[in-house]
């Protein structure tokens, strides 16, 4: 056996240093939690061991210094786990030597906190989080030294299949598909973090109430988006997006593969694949291909039945929404619908849409094609699924999929993109000046969006 | 030669008889002239809670003798094999249960088989110096344990020096030399997964809660011959009649594929490659891939052998959250065509971060890429879009 070189918190006892060699691990820092509390010295201490031998409510306290991990840091059949380093910038769980597949830190337990501290260079998710109830990620970065490239982990920080999640204060860097990636969870709070230099800076994947404010997502090839994919069995709804700042989001797409790869740079936000979304009081600049975009998920996935889901294997709730359903009585959730955006301010974007790939990103090359040397609109509405499509008059548009742009400094398109012709022109475009009639509404069906109520 | 095997911690290799006679040392006395302690010296003693002994000897399943090495089984441990094993680096398995006094498997037709507290399953884990002759030049490098405590089945790991095994929750990644199928050394990485890691494979989701499974002792995977000494003999057959298996039908028990008669699947009919490839896919993949796994459901791709839904098996699926597992292709399978297929590259990539099985594979299995592609190949072609 590796020799264990920690010290222990026992119930009334403080912190004892243990071993013959670390006399000089202080014993102060369980002090401050609540037994049971062990602390691992980055110098000798071995936190495999610790967490490995974790009963429930434990904290586990990490000395500054850096870490240098051979496998991931796992939580496993324990909960109420709290893992906390002295700092952002004092404690690094290093992964560079790791020679075997493995996260970052991967748990999977009920209330679980990760704080203070960086997750370096793991080979695939930096902090990665599954099928738990309670989460909180804060003041923690994941980020891969090499800066931005195909060869990194996929997620920093990832929540997935979680509910009540919030993440805050945190950072996510250089991951080759999303820095922040919140996929399959309900209740989340996503606010005052910062995403930059991966492919995605944020994504809300198929999850039901959420409020992602107060963030940063800058130079990322895509700022901060909202989708459902298809085959997922929770219909995503109620996300609301505000107070952020989501800035020159122009770096080339790296990712290796997916679904991302398909995101063209300099996008801003998208929504796809979703619905009761509200987009307001967001600062947008420089995103050179556009800012919004309000996709259909038939976009990636056209094939309907792959969004087709029997109701009795759904997860998470409607809430006020009444789901999609397919001739069969299976529900669908392709269809975007149900989108509010409003108040945000806008400079810069749209004057650069990406072209680097015809076939894999192909609406970036729409939009250049589309709008030549004209600036894109702030808003772009792929229109599919609306019943009636006309480019001259607002009364020959149908705003069947309740899309609501709803404050007059922003700028709106509908491509109809169902119908374009092979080289599209503006003017087969519904492009109408403010108020955007009929898609002037300034509510969502059902009223407010629900917030995630949290413990 | 042995296996060198390095990495933290140097450690003894061993030279072997080869295991199909370690096999028969289950019922057959050792012929070793200076023979280990008869098992009647030794008692199995399993806590009815709490964590195991350091010494793996303490729980007196079973001895390795490192200079004749050869397993010396106690009595009521019973080793037993499966149809379609896992893949693990080309490691050898030695698999064997233990049930308390009196104590029984209950038979279920579909999942692993209930059973009663104090149960233990071992699997020990032997690397062959030279992946041409896997039977002979084995080191023992570790010993999973999964036992049974108050209810819920726990995981230990134990890691081998020498003749004695200390545990080891929190793992070992080793640096591993063996001669490789070609004759040329091949370098590699060996992880003795860390006791939580157990649980990315072994745990499944259900409505009340996360819990720990074994995956091997299923009927399926347990229905066929193996000799024990005693003559070849029905697996299941010998658990019931040494009244360690209650509830065995008397026919209509599933049967897997048995992977050793695989052969060159070129040369597979239809009906036999599906069955092979499925209950390869099931048995390597669907632990953590089907609709209750814990590590899978995030995924929807299900390679359970009983999924009969093709989008879920990955047929023209595009991935979820695959990040850079992808391989740069579209879509899990693309019919006809394995190699833009993601389940094909991330069974050949030994890019971290993208290779599949998550746990356990450094190494490609030549044989089980060589199947799934085959299968891939014969289907009726699509190119999805």
């Amino acid at each position: 056996m590796r020799r264990l070189a920690l010290v222990l918190a026992l119930a009334a006892a403080g912190c004892p240093t243990a071993g013959d060699d670390d006399d000089s691990v202080p014993a102060e820092p369980c002090d401050a939690y609540a037994a049971p509390c062990t602390y691992v010295d980055a110098d000798d201490g071995d936190l495999l061991d610790v967490v490995n031998s974790l009963t429930d409510g434990t904290t586990v306290l990490l000395s500054a210094g850096t870490f240098a991990m051979d496998n991931e840091v796992t939580i496993n059949g324990v909960s109420g786990i709290s893992l906390i380093g002295a700092g952002m910038d004092e404690t690094t769980l290093d992964f560079s030597g790791m020679t075997v597949q493995g996260n970052g830190v991967f748990a999977v337990g009920d209330d679980f906190l990760i704080q203070d501290l960086t997750v370096t260079d793991s080979p695939k998710d930096g902090i990665r989080v599954e099928d738990s109830a309670g989460v909180t990620m804060r003041r923690v970065r994941a980020t891969w030294a090499l800066g931005p490239s195909s060869s990194n982990g996929a997620y920093g920080l990832y929540p997935v299949r979680v509910s009540d999640v919030l993440i805050e204060d945190s950072e996510a860097t250089n991951a080759s598909d999303a820095g922040i990636y919140v996929g399959q969870c309900v209740n989340a709070i996503v606010r005052n973090n910062l995403a930059a230099r991966n492919v995605a800076g944020i994504e809300i994947e198929n999850t039901q109430y959420a409020d992602v404010y107060g963030n940063t997502a800058e130079d990322n090839t895509g700022g901060l988006v909202v989708f459902d994919l298809p085959g997922n069995p929770i219909v995503g709804h109620d996300v609301y997006i505000h107070d952020n700042t989501i800035r020159a989001n122009n770096r080339a797409n790296f990712a290796p593969g997916g679904t991302v790869a398909r995101v063209p740079a300099g996008t801003g936000t998208f929504a796809m694949a979703s619905r009761r979304v509200e987009i307001a009081n967001n600062t947008y600049e420089n995103n050179d291909t556009g800012d919004i975009a309000i996709l259909s998920g038939l976009v990636v996935e056209s094939d309907e039945s792959a969004w087709a889901h029997a109701e009795e294997d759904l997860v998470g709730d409607p809430g006020v929404l009444t789901y999609d359903t397919d001739g069969d009585g299976n529900v669908t959730n392709f269809r975007t619908h149900d989108i509010w955006i409003h108040d945000n301010s806008h400079s810069g974007s749209g004057t650069n849409p990406d072209t680097s790939d015809i076939e894999v990103r192909e609406f970036g090359f729409l939009l250049a094609v589309l709008f030549g040397s004209t600036p894109v609109d702030n808003v772009i509405y792929d229109g599919i699924g609306e019943s009636a499509f006309d480019p001259d008059s607002a009364a020959g548009n149908s705003n069947d999929n309740h899309i609501c742009v709803a404050t007059s400094e922003e700028s709106f398109i509908n491509v109809d993109a169902a119908n374009l012709a092979a080289v599209p022109q503006l003017e087969d475009t519904y492009r109408p000046p403010p108020p955007f009639t009929p898609f002037d509404c300034d509510s969502l069906t059902g009223g407010a969006i629900q917030l995630p109520s949290m413990d | 030669m042995g296996a060198s095997v390095g990495g933290p911690r140097q450690r003894g290799w061993a030279r072997t008889t080869g295991w199909t006679a370690v096999v028969l040392l289950a019922a057959c006395p050792s012929a070793d002239p200076d023979p280990e302690p008869t098992p009647a010296d030794w008692v199995v003693e399993v806590p009815a809670s709490g964590p195991l002994p350091e010494d793996l000897a303490d729980l007196g399943l079973f001895r390795w003798d490192p200079s004749t090495e050869e397993f010396t089984w106690n009595d009521g441990v019973v080793p037993y094999d499966l149809n379609s094993p896992l893949f693990s680096d080309y490691a050898e398995k030695a698999r064997a249960l233990w049930l308390p006094e009196g104590g029984a498997m209950t038979y279920d037709g579909n999942d692993a088989f209930a059973f009663p507290d104090g149960a233990v399953l071992l699997k020990n884990f032997l690397l062959p110096a030279d992946l041409r002759a896997p039977d002979e030049d084995l080191t023992l490098i570790e010993t999973r344990i999964l036992v049974k405590q108050e209810g819920r089945w726990q995981a230990w790991p134990y890691v081998w020096d020498g003749d004695s095994a200390a545990l080891d929750p929190s793992g070992e990644v080793i640096d591993v030399s063996v001669v490789g199928h070609d004759g040329e050394p091949v370098a590699f990485t060996y992880l003795v997964p860390q006791r939580n890691q157990c649980a990315q494979c072994h745990e499944l989701d259900s409505d009340d809660g996360r819990y720990i499974t074994p995956i091997g002792p299923k009927a399926r995977h347990l229905n066929r011959d193996e000799d024990l000494g005693d003559g070849p003999l029905n697996q299941l057959t010998r658990f019931a009649a040494l009244g360690m298996l209650d509830g065995l039908p008397g026919d209509g028990v599933d049967v897997a594929w048995d992977a050793r008669t695989t052969g060159d699947p070129a040369l597979l009919g239809d009906e036999d490659l599906n069955e092979a490839a499925r209950d390869y896919l099931d048995i390597n993949c669907a632990h953590c891939h089907n609709p209750a796994g814990v590590n899978g459901i995030s995924s929807q791709l299900f390679l359970n052998h009983d999924n009969e839904n093709d989008f879920n098996l990955g047929i023209c699926k595009a991935p979820g959250s695959a990040g850079e597992g992808t391989g740069g292709f579209s879509y899990d399978i693309v019919p006809g065509n394995p190699d833009e297929s993601i389940l094909v590259y991330r069974m050949v990539t030994d890019e971290l971060g993208a290779i599949m099985p998550l746990l356990g594979r450094s190494l490609v299995h030549e044989e089980g890429v060589a199947l799934v592609s085959e299968w891939i190949r014969r289907m009726e072609p699509d190119d999805c879009e």
